[in-house]
């Protein structure tokens, strides 16, 4: 049990450690902080380490004789929390959504702290303290808040009345509904029943199965699979058209899409929102390749109404590639992230 | 503190770095061992890499690196012929970033992925700024970055060979030993004298801007190759992704950039003199009006972004004079251009890549300060073959495949030049769209919501237009230009500063179904276009920015005095409540 619990103690002193070396900048932001194909669940699971950390933490300083007060325990994971969800991911979350998560972090350290009549006296006592106190240091104190709590007040609410300039913020839709079916080069295409014709084995036939095997392994590096070179001259079906979707791929896509399709392109540090990142989970991962045939024909400038904001440079690629070429480059998407499309059953 | 320290310690090693030179300085002749220029020591080729490394790495290059270097490692994979600088092409051994003597091969060992002593690993870790090359640090693993680099330096670099002890030499840069001199005033001044004693402004500009005989450099291949922009740090090839750093340009100082015609200064200058030089030019990278080093954005390598120019009010007329105190307390935006893409003709190498942005108001009118880096001035000799309104002009784009003669990079000297030019361009309704709905940012989205634009040439002219689509000419406004003033264009040592000013709109009856109505306090959509006339910019090849917001500071309204005092009195009624009922329920009195 106290092998465990100075486990949680180093865990939590470990992560205080982290923490305020990403508040001062002394650890490199972009090796330890979230930065980008995180999951909410992956800070929810932090979060809770921290909190075993600091039970250990508070058991270990306890049994040293240096326990720490239910009030500031509460206070102090408050504020940890805050400073957590300020500072760990890169680009920095809102403000106003962490207005929302910190309200709801301290009606969670409320309710710990409320969880029994006598946690709820422990907790209140120094304040009472400072309420009650006719002598000494908690009278100060008492004064000291008098006087502190009108001023502090004054300020914040002038700092919010000044007039600032800050970006507004724009909610847009990632994946907006697409249309039963859409008109490409003069040829309609029902998006529910379309078919990527170079999803084809060697002997020409459609095989979601065959493709499916011949996509590059996920982990990192996202490696193609060994013997499945689709630079290999003998290379036949599904990988031939993969070679030839990737050479398409960087003669177009690239300078936004990027090298490694993370949206991290030559060109992609000029946009707002910057390019779609397709090694995300949530971008073609989720999606059919139908849709994405038509958002890659129409672009940014055939997104429907509910779209907005049309936040999108993406160009209409029927103004560049043929139909032929879209499928391929569509293929080598796939392929090259590791993904398989979604299917309609 | 940090500092204090950093300088004792600094101090602590320098004196132990000097006695080390002196008890050297008893045996071998204090300049030059040997011909080694200073700060080098003599180094070997490590030891050649596994065949397993070399056939792991050749799925790694296959899977990643094909699609631009090539099937043979030539630089001429299909993304090659839209690129510029072109992907290298590693058949001759020629690599531009290293820690090894002009001419040498760079640091390359399979075993040994340390930051500084692995020149081939930095770079596919670090990537190369300003070029295609990204970085590969957390898309790659440690181990798959040496593979493949395993793969490249046995199987396709050709001419030379990284396992030959018998004919490559490594003479290495001693960077462990060589501390970085600190970029007092002294030293930095002394960097400037240098700068043009060892004859750098010649290519690198009188300013640094890169602007020296621009265009008419080759590299080793014959393509050509623009100095570096000293003012933008964070597109150094070398910079390591970390820009402000000194010690990288130290490194490229001393040994030179190979196949480039950046020679080594190793043999030419001393250790301390370097120092200077790389202080000075450190010196020059943009930084804030503090003076600190721009915050770069993790994401993409670049300086981060804030999307609002706000625009401060003048009393009186909008003074014209950079210098004067407005623009001088006037705050700089950073705006970041990427090549128009999305329609033809694409602008796969667009030269200007950022815009720095400033704006003042008065009560007519709103004034923009424009400053961009271009290397070359450039007006169309003659008139131009089209319309000023025509938008659909006939430029070519660059066709994807074209073999080396035909490719973007070997264009770069040899474009018909067409006027520098800028725009500014604004959504006329948009105050009817609703708060996060912008019109189409490629010129307006049609007749119900058309946008704004103000367009300056180097010809001198100015002009605005009305736009309705990306594919519809232009409308010019006849009877607006009157109101247009450009208050000061010029273009010195590699820079256009542009001083625009334009009407603030119809206030009166609020009737804008021509031009944008600046409205004070609010955030107005506004984009920037600029054209290089040396790249052969025109129509729709151009640079182009995101969506950005113009922002008129508003007078501080009274409010803002009297509600905030109000609120601290009610706190205290309320402490006072608190107070008297706590001391009440102590004495037994219930309210």
């Amino acid at each position: 049990m106290k092998a465990l619990m100075s486990l949680g103690a180093l865990v939590g002193v470990v992560g205080l450690l982290l923490l305020a070396g990403m508040i001062f900048d002394v650890i490199p932001s972009n090796t330890i902080r979230l930065v980008e194909g995180y999951m909410p669940m992956q800070m929810l699971f932090e979060v809770g380490c921290y909190v075993l950390g600091f039970t250990g933490l508070s058991y270990m300083l306890n049994a040293m004789g240096m326990g720490i007060p239910r009030f500031w325990q509460g206070i102090g994971f408050w504020i940890f929390f805050l400073l957590y969800i300020k500072y760990r991911v890169y680009p920095p979350i809102p403000f106003s959504v962490r207005a929302m998560y910190g309200t709801v972090g301290l009606v969670a350290v409320l309710m710990w702290v409320s969880a029994n009549e006598e946690d709820w006296k422990k907790f209140k006592q120094p304040i009472l303290n400072v309420l009650d106190a006719q002598t000494g240091f908690n009278k100060v104190l008492r004064y000291v808040y008098l006087v502190a709590l009108p001023i502090l007040t004054w300020g914040f609410s002038y700092n919010a009345m000044m007039p600032k300039s800050e970006e507004p913020i724009e909610l847009r839709t990632v994946h907006p509904a697409p249309p039963a079916s859409t008109k490409v080069h003069g040829k309609t295409y029902v998006l529910q029943t379309s078919l990527n014709p170079y999803r084809v084995n060697p002997e020409g036939k459609y095989d979601q199965e065959y493709s499916n095997s011949l996509i590059v392994e996920q982990g990192m590096g996202r490696l193609m699979k060994p013997n499945a070179n689709p630079w290999d001259e003998k290379a036949e079906g599904y990988l031939k058209y993969v070679r030839e979707g990737g050479e398409i791929f960087f003669q177009n896509c690239h300078f936004c899409h990027g090298d490694n399709l993370n949206g991290r392109g030559l060109h992609a540090f000029a946009f707002n929102p910057i390019p779609a990142n397709f090694t995300d989970p949530g971008t073609i991962a989720q999606l059919q390749e139908t849709f994405i045939f038509w958002r890659v024909a129409k672009g940014g400038i055939g997104l429907p109404n509910e779209g907005f904001p049309w936040a999108s440079v993406m160009p209409p690629w029927e103004q560049h590639l043929t139909v032929d070429e879209m499928w391929k480059v569509i293929l080598f998407e796939y392929w090259h992230t590791g993904y398989y499309p979604r299917t309609w059953d | 503190m940090q500092n204090s320290g950093t300088q004792k310690a600094g101090l602590v090693l320098s004196i132990a770095f000097g006695a080390v030179l002196m008890t050297v300085g008893m045996e071998i002749p204090a300049f030059a061992q040997g011909g080694i220029p200073e700060g080098f020591k003599k180094g070997e080729l490590a030891a050649p890499p596994s065949a397993e490394m070399i056939e792991a790495g050749k799925r790694v290059y296959f899977t990643k690196c094909v699609w631009c270097h090539g099937v043979d490692g030539a630089g001429d994979g299909p993304g090659a012929d839209r690129l510029w600088p072109r992907p290298r092409n590693f058949n001759q051994g020629t690599f531009k970033i290293r820690h090894t003597a002009s001419g040498e091969l760079p640091l390359f060992d399979a075993k040994k992925p340390v930051r500084g002593q692995n020149d081939l690993f930095d770079t596919v870790t670090h990537g190369l700024p300003g070029s295609a090359m990204p970085p590969w640090e957390g898309i790659l693993t440690e181990e798959q970055r040496l593979q493949v680099l395993a793969f490249v330096t046995t199987q396709l670099v050709k001419d030379r060979s990284f396992t030959d002890k018998q004919s490559e030499t490594q003479t290495i840069l001693n960077m462990a030993e060589l501390k970085p001199k600190s970029a007092t005033e002294e030293s930095i001044k002394r960097g400037a004298e240098l700068v043009v004693e060892k004859k750098c402004i010649e290519c690198h500009g009188l300013e640094g801007r890169g602007d020296g005989n621009a265009f008419n450099l080759k590299d080793d291949w014959g393509f050509s190759i623009q100095p570096a922009n000293w003012h933008k740090c964070w597109n150094f090839r070398g910079s390591r992704q970390d820009p402000y750093s000194v010690v990288n340009i130290f490194r490229t100082f001393s040994t030179g950039i190979n196949g480039t015609p950046m020679p080594s200064f190793a043999d030419n200058t001393t250790i301390d003199e370097r120092w200077d030089i790389a202080n000075f030019v450190n010196s020059l990278c943009e930084r804030d009006e503090d003076g600190k080093p721009l915050s770069i954005d993790p994401l993409t390598d670049k300086p981060k972004i804030n999307f609002v120019i706000p625009s401060n009010m003048v009393e009186g007329d909008i003074p014209a004079d950079i210098e004067d105190e407005a623009w001088k307390n006037a705050p700089r935006r950073y705006v970041a251009m990427g090549g128009q893409i999305t329609h033809k003709p694409r602008n796969f190498v667009n030269r200007i890549d950022d815009i720095w942005v400033r704006s003042l108001y008065n009560d007519k009118s709103i004034a923009y300060l424009l400053e961009w880096d271009d290397r070359t001035k450039s007006v169309a000799e003659g008139k131009l073959p089209w319309a000023p309104t025509e938008v659909n002009i006939d430029i070519q784009e660059q066709e994807p495949t074209t073999g080396e003669e035909g490719s973007i990079a070997a264009k770069q000297n040899n474009y018909p030049v067409y006027n520098d030019a800028i725009a500014i361009e604004t959504p006329v309704k948009w105050k009817e769209l609703p708060a996060p709905i912008k019109p189409r940012y490629l010129f307006g989205t049609n007749e119900q919501f058309p946008v704004d634009i103000v367009k300056w040439e180097a010809d001198g002219s100015i002009r605005a237009f009305k736009g309705t689509g990306w594919d519809k000419d232009f409308e010019e406004r006849d009877n607006y230009e009157e109101h247009l003033k450009v208050l000061k264009s010029e273009w010195k040592n590699g820079r256009w500063y542009v001083m625009i000013e334009r009407p603030l709109g119809n206030k009166k009856d609020q009737d804008y179904d021509e031009d944008t109505f600046f409205e004070v306090g609010q955030y107005i959509p506004t984009v920037f276009f600029a054209w290089d006339g040396h790249n052969g910019d025109a129509g729709r090849k151009m640079a182009v920015s995101a969506f950005y917001y113009t922002f008129m500071n508003p007078p501080i309204p009274q409010e803002t005095y009297i509600y905030p005092v109000v609120i601290a009195v009610g706190v205290v009624f309320l402490e006072g409540w608190v107070l008297t009922r706590r001391a009440n329920k102590k004495k037994g009195k219930t309210l």
